[in-house]
């Protein structure tokens, strides 16, 4: 191992041993976009007030989110001597007072508590693993976030940290790309190409400067997978960059986040100033001679700039319209160089691969694509949360397992496997997730971001939603794209109000036939949404515009056809007020069913 | 009414950035952080700055949602337009804002009080459906809780 990172390692070992060591109780809290939402700041300080009061002698940090999204701000509780450790949800600002008192008093909290983290479970608290939510999951990405401070570059080389670099720095670029292509690392944003093939072609680029760029332009509204990892664990894509920067003979990097995630920003800013600071970016890194720069760059808002070669034109201070491909960004992408762009979660995974070897990497999946994949969930389910899983799983078992089920009152009526480009699938509970499926039907498995819809959702007002979405965020280079889908949208909106007519199917058919011309994925895919839902849900469609009727009643110009008749408003009143999961004291099953592997 | 910034403020302001493409979007970032809005004239400036040409630094300004060209309301409403607070009624707080508030999207009351924007799906899908009141997430909205909120907002810019 390289004596630089050897001591750099050992340094931010013992200062995370110190830490450990403490002799005081241990307070992480989750602090992400999430918790924020729901009161983490007040419950922190609540907690710094009560230590510096002295009614507690305790540490309080930060952690990244454990994808107990929606039982927020949870805090794990280490024991002043280290031998227990209790993840607890739902601390929010009303009732943080009464967890101080309780930790105060020596004691548990068990109607707040989700498992022990650390340690032998109590009588009234089970193991974390015995969770429902946490059953089946495998982390690996996620495996330090929720454990460590993200803003601390010790406490990600303390748990392993830049160990798959200081692997890689052993190996030449020959040797890092078969690694990867050995563990089969597919892009994790869709498209599930081979990582390793597009190092590869970075590898035997001819031209230099190089350019690596990460894709943290996660815009697929419902999907946050990336922010999770962006704000738990932010060297880890540093770490993935760097290697990828060695096997490519890359020169700079980018790393291109969201306008929108203000935090994951901030975290990315400050984890690439820190390993600049420890000589692990920069010049001569870590003293092998090898240079890489890394910056993190600010999107401004914009959809297609998730489209990598849009991407490309808004770093490269253009509007962020896609350009046209040949060539593509292997051969002129950057500033017309040659230009390497993966996903968040497709960097994250590459020093896993490095440290433990492709064969572990690959081993965990009997599906065909290796690995695990990040999926969020949300909608009409109970659970909106961030898991880490094996591909294959079925969307039955992600509902009952993950999700903890559909919301009272609600039935399965379908799902969005991943983004407004991706389709609509019918309730098919034993649809895997996996790519094929969806490729089948004519849809795809998106970036990881799943939304359940429910008998209450009407399809026709789902695509005019996603097709308004897409129309607005159309770069407007292609007439098919920018045209078609206003043609698109002023029909779907006609329908809606009640002016149906029957060449209305076969004109959007036609929509759909012409989009697929357009440049980008952006046009080629803006009417999947439609066509999908066209076949999988024809009844409603012909029932909008031949009837006049909306089984739903969410397209109010028609009739409601719903058996209970109960306009939407309501409906929405019943799904949402009420004791919030965040009071209702948490039961934990034991035991419960395990995924089919 | 806001007036725009002296060209010499503006010329400091931007003075760290190069001649360089890749410094278009942190340039128009720095300025909308400071005055909270992209001014007229930071174009010119920051096209001399950066060796570039207004009509360049306008162009890619205007095709992103999130740089405003006009200074923001007091108390800026995002409505989010994620599926998951579809899925969840979100359409019917919608209605409800703009009833309220009197307003359509990308609009400001007439004191310039209050402005209504669409806000983008950043993953709090737990708190569908929400909204955003400078930035803080109002969370678990009903039609009814929606339209007390706006009311409120309202007196409180009164």
């Amino acid at each position: 191992m390289n004596t630089k990172l050897e001591s750099i390692v050992s340094a931010a070992k013992s200062s995370w041993a110190a830490e450990q060591a403490s002799g005081r109780i241990r307070f992480m809290v989750t602090r992400d976009t999430s918790s924020l939402a729901r009161g983490a700041d007040e419950t922190i300080a609540k907690l710094n007030a009560a230590v510096a009061s002295k009614k507690l002698v305790a540490d309080v940090g930060i952690t990244g989110s454990w994808g107990f999204c929606w039982m927020e701000p949870c805090v794990t509780v280490r024991s002043a001597a280290g031998t227990h450790t209790i993840l607890y949800g739902n601390v929010t600002p009303d009732r943080v007072d009464e967890f101080i008192e309780t930790i105060a008093a020596g004691k548990d909290m068990p109607e707040l508590a989700l498992g022990v983290v650390e340690g032998n479970p109590t009588s009234d608290i089970p193991l974390l693993g015995d969770h429902p939510f946490m059953q089946g999951q495998v982390r690996r990405v996620m495996a330090n976030i929720g454990k460590i401070d993200p803003e601390n570059i010790d406490h990600y080389l303390a748990n392993d940290g830049y160990a798959g670099f200081g692997k890689a720095i052993e190996l030449d670029a020959e040797g890092i790309v078969k690694e990867v292509l050995d563990s089969g690392l597919g892009g994790r944003a869709g498209g599930g190409f081979p990582a390793g093939r597009k190092w590869d072609f970075l590898r035997s680029a001819t031209t230099s400067p190089r350019y690596l760029v990460c894709n943290a332009d996660e815009g697929d509204p419902g999907a946050w997978v990336n922010r999770i990892v962006m704000e738990g664990d932010p060297h880890l894509i540093v770490e993935g960059m760097l290697i990828a920067a060695l096997a490519g003979h890359a020169d700079e990097g980018y790393i291109y986040v969201r306008y929108e995630y203000p935090l994951a920003f901030a975290r990315m800013q400050k984890a690439v100033e820190q390993a600049y600071a420890r000589g692990l970016l920069g010049k001569n890194i870590l003293g092998t001679g090898k240079d890489f720069e890394l910056i993190v760059f600010l999107g401004a808002g914009a959809y297609v700039c998730g489209e990598e070669t849009g991407l490309i034109n808004s770093i490269d201070g253009y509007r962020g319209m896609p350009r046209i491909k040949l060539p593509f960004p292997a051969q002129a992408g950057l500033w017309n160089k040659p230009t390497n762009v993966n996903n968040v979660e497709s960097y994250a995974n590459a020093p896993m691969i490095m440290r433990n070897g492709a064969h572990w990497w690959s081993s965990i999946s009997d599906a065909k694509e290796k690995g695990t994949k990040m999926f969020t969930f949300s909608g009409s389910v109970n659970w909106a949360g961030c898991v880490e899983v094996p591909f294959g799983a079925t969307i039955g078992h992600v509902i009952d397992q993950w999700c903890g089920g559909m919301r009272e009152g609600r039935t399965l009526k379908g799902f969005q496997p991943g983004g407004p480009l991706s389709g609509l699938a019918t309730a098919n509970r034993s649809l895997t997730l996996t790519l094929d499926p969806y490729r089948e039907l004519g849809m795809f498995l998106g970036g990881g971001g799943i939304v359940f819809f429910d008998q209450h959702t009407c399809t026709v007002d789902m695509c005019s939603f996603f097709l308004g979405f897409c129309e607005d965020e159309s770069c407007g280079r292609c007439t098919t794209c920018h045209g078609g889908t206003q043609r698109a949208v002023e029909i779907i909106r006609r329908i809606q109000a009640g002016g149906g007519r029957e060449v209305d199917l076969q004109n959007l058919q036609k929509l759909v036939g012409t989009l697929v011309w357009s440049n980008c994925f952006h046009g080629q895919f803006a009417m999947t949404t439609i066509k999908t839902a066209m076949k999988a849900f024809a009844d409603e469609w012909r029932e909008h515009i031949i009837d006049k009727r909306c089984r739903a009643g969410a397209c109010r110009d028609l009739d409601s056809g719903m058996v209970t008749r109960a306009p939407v408003a309501e409906l929405a009143l019943a799904g949402t007020s009420g004791p919030r999961p965040a009071s209702t004291p948490v039961r934990l099953a034991r035991g419960g069913h395990r995924p089919g592997r | 009414m806001t007036v725009d910034p002296d060209l010499r403020e503006l010329r400091e302001l931007v003075a760290e950035f190069e001649p360089n493409r890749g410094h278009v979007l942190p340039a128009l970032h720095k300025v909308q952080n400071t005055y909270g809005y992209v001014p007229r004239p930071a174009f010119e400036v920051i096209a001399r700055q950066l060796n570039s040409t207004a009509a360049l630094i306008y162009g890619a300004a205007t095709f992103y949602s999130d740089f405003r060209l006009h200074p923001p309301a007091e108390t800026e409403v995002a409505w989010c337009c994620g599926p998951a607070c579809r899925v969840l009624g979100g359409d019917r707080i919608r209605e409800a804002l703009q009833e309220e508030l009197g307003i359509g999207f990308h609009e400001q009351t007439d004191d310039h009080k209050i402005g209504l924007h669409v806000g983008q799906c950043v993953g709090t899908c737990h708190e569908a459906p929400q909204i955003w009141v400078n930035g803080k997430v109002e969370g678990n909205l009903t039609p009814e809780s929606a339209r007390a909120l706006a009311r409120g907002l309202k007196g409180d810019a009164e």
